[in-house]
């Protein structure tokens, strides 16, 4: 019986010893952040306590990319950690050229002429479609909100 | 698509870090060994040893079951056989305008790893030198402003953070003010002499109107007068046809003033609304790259 209650109170011990303290900070400010899922509260945060080992967190805030990734958290006294959020902006794409189907980033398909996007800032990959031929692949940075035009200089001939 | 990840597991090192000597492990995928040089003029303070990168050190590791606790027999070893306190462990990598950089720091009194930093960035202007920087300042307790002024510098800003030298409203405004000037403003210059012709032309359409009025209303009060003043048939006929084709005149000058002045009121909004239409916004046009003799089957 000792040796189970002294057996416990080394696990209870070794259980809040084992706590790492969390901060977070975010560009830009007030991002919500949740770990594994529970609210934590919007950045900055000071001294979350968390247990050691495997955590997912996201990092959700309007206008700006949600970021989610997986930490796993040695047992160090302190944990800090510093995020920057990818805003996105509008995106007017238009194109005067006929018969076109574009994809964006290999995810996004489209094939109206006039499309308004939601994307992040930073570099996009584009594949141009014409008779299901790829007829044109290219990247290109978006750094504010604007409007896009695709223009084939030369027409396809055959 | 584009994210960046700065991730700092802090051990409390702050404390005791001015004292300490760090080995600074650098690996850089390109020759970049002015930045060694770099460091060792901006922490003039601290003590720094360079060295070959180890790769016994990090290669794996982070497939070990307890990365922390991984490498303690090595990490000791290398700090009796180089007498530091910490190893920094920082691999650098460039990819087009792209830089990722792991950072690690173990010391050499446990062998534990007890900090560590990824960082995955685009744009960023000698990137690599600034984030050393403010990696090796953050753990001896030595950061410039500057250093993080830089870094803020390469992130993209808030749609609302994003000041425009030119705006829509401002070509509105203009317009408003001057007929066509919004168009100029913009570049539009083709739309700009469209308008301000336009406007000047209505313009001078009231402007004559209101001449042909004001003459009609001068001949039709003298006409007017004469045939008071007239007893003889033929002028009494002739002033009163005069007077009756002036009164005709002045209300057809009249309607046109009213018409021109609707016009120019109109059109003088239309060419404010247009230089809106057509303000400066930013834009890109991307032209096809591809060669159209090289298509290739999806």
């Amino acid at each position: 019986m000792k040796y189970l209650i002294s057996s416990l109170a080394v696990i209870i011990i070794n259980l809040i010893s084992a706590q790492v303290s969390l901060n977070i900070n975010a560009i830009p400010r007030d991002v919500e952040v949740l770990i594994d899922g529970e609210k934590i509260g919007k950045t900055p945060l000071r001294d979350v306590i968390i247990r050691p080992g495997m955590h997912s967190f996201e990092l959700k805030k309007k206008g700006y990319a949600s970021l989610k990734h997986s930490v796993d958290v040695n047992p160090a006294e302190s944990l800090k950690m510093d995020y920057y959020l990818n805003p996105i902006y509008s995106i007017k794409f238009f194109t005067e050229e006929r018969g076109l189907s574009f994809e964006l980033n290999d995810v996004h398909k489209w094939s109206k002429n006039k499309i308004r996007l939601e994307i992040e800032a930073g570099e996009h990959f584009l594949r141009v479609y014409q008779n299901k031929k790829i007829i044109d692949e290219q990247t290109f940075t978006v750094d504010e909100p604007k409007s896009i035009e695709y223009i084939i200089k030369k027409k396809i001939s055959g | 698509m584009v994210r960046a990840i700065f991730l700092l597991l802090l051990c409390n090192l702050s404390a005791q870090s001015s004292q300490s000597i760090f080995l600074i492990l650098n690996q850089y995928d390109n020759n970049s060994r002015s930045i060694d040089s770099s460091l060792n003029a901006n922490f003039e303070g601290a003590l720094f040893q360079f060295t070959e990168p180890v790769q016994e050190l990090i290669a794996d590791l982070e497939a070990e079951q307890y990365p922390a606790a991984a490498r303690m027999g090595l990490v000791k070893r290398i700090g009796l056989e180089y007498d530091v306190e910490y190893i920094v462990n920082n691999q650098i990598k460039r990819n087009n305008n792209r830089l990722f950089l792991e950072g690690r720091v173990f010391s050499t009194r446990s062998g534990g790893l007890v900090l560590r930093r990824k960082i995955d960035l685009m744009n960023y202007r000698n990137g690599d030198l600034n984030e050393l920087n403010l990696w090796v300042g953050q753990i001896i307790d030595l950061v410039y402003p500057g250093w993080i002024e830089n870094r803020e510098k390469i992130l993209f800003l808030d749609p609302s953070d994003i000041t425009y030298e030119k705006t829509p409203m401002g070509a509105a405004m203009r317009s408003l003010f001057v007929p066509g000037w919004g168009q100029a403003y913009s570049g539009k210059k083709f739309s700009s002499i469209f308008w301000a012709g336009l406007e000047l032309s209505l313009s001078t359409a009231i402007i004559l109107s209101y001449i042909g009025y004001d003459n009609a209303v001068k001949n039709f009060l003298q006409y007017k007068k004469q045939y008071d003043e007239t007893d003889d048939v033929k002028e009494i006929a002739s002033f009163r046809s005069l007077a009756s084709k002036e009164h005709a005149n002045h209300i057809k000058y009249n309607k046109l003033i009213i018409s021109f002045a609707a016009a120019t009121g109109t059109t003088w909004i239309a060419n404010s609304v247009h230089a809106w239409v057509v303000g400066p916004r930013p834009s890109l046009k991307i032209y096809r790259k591809w060669d159209s003799t090289k298509t290739i089957a999806n």
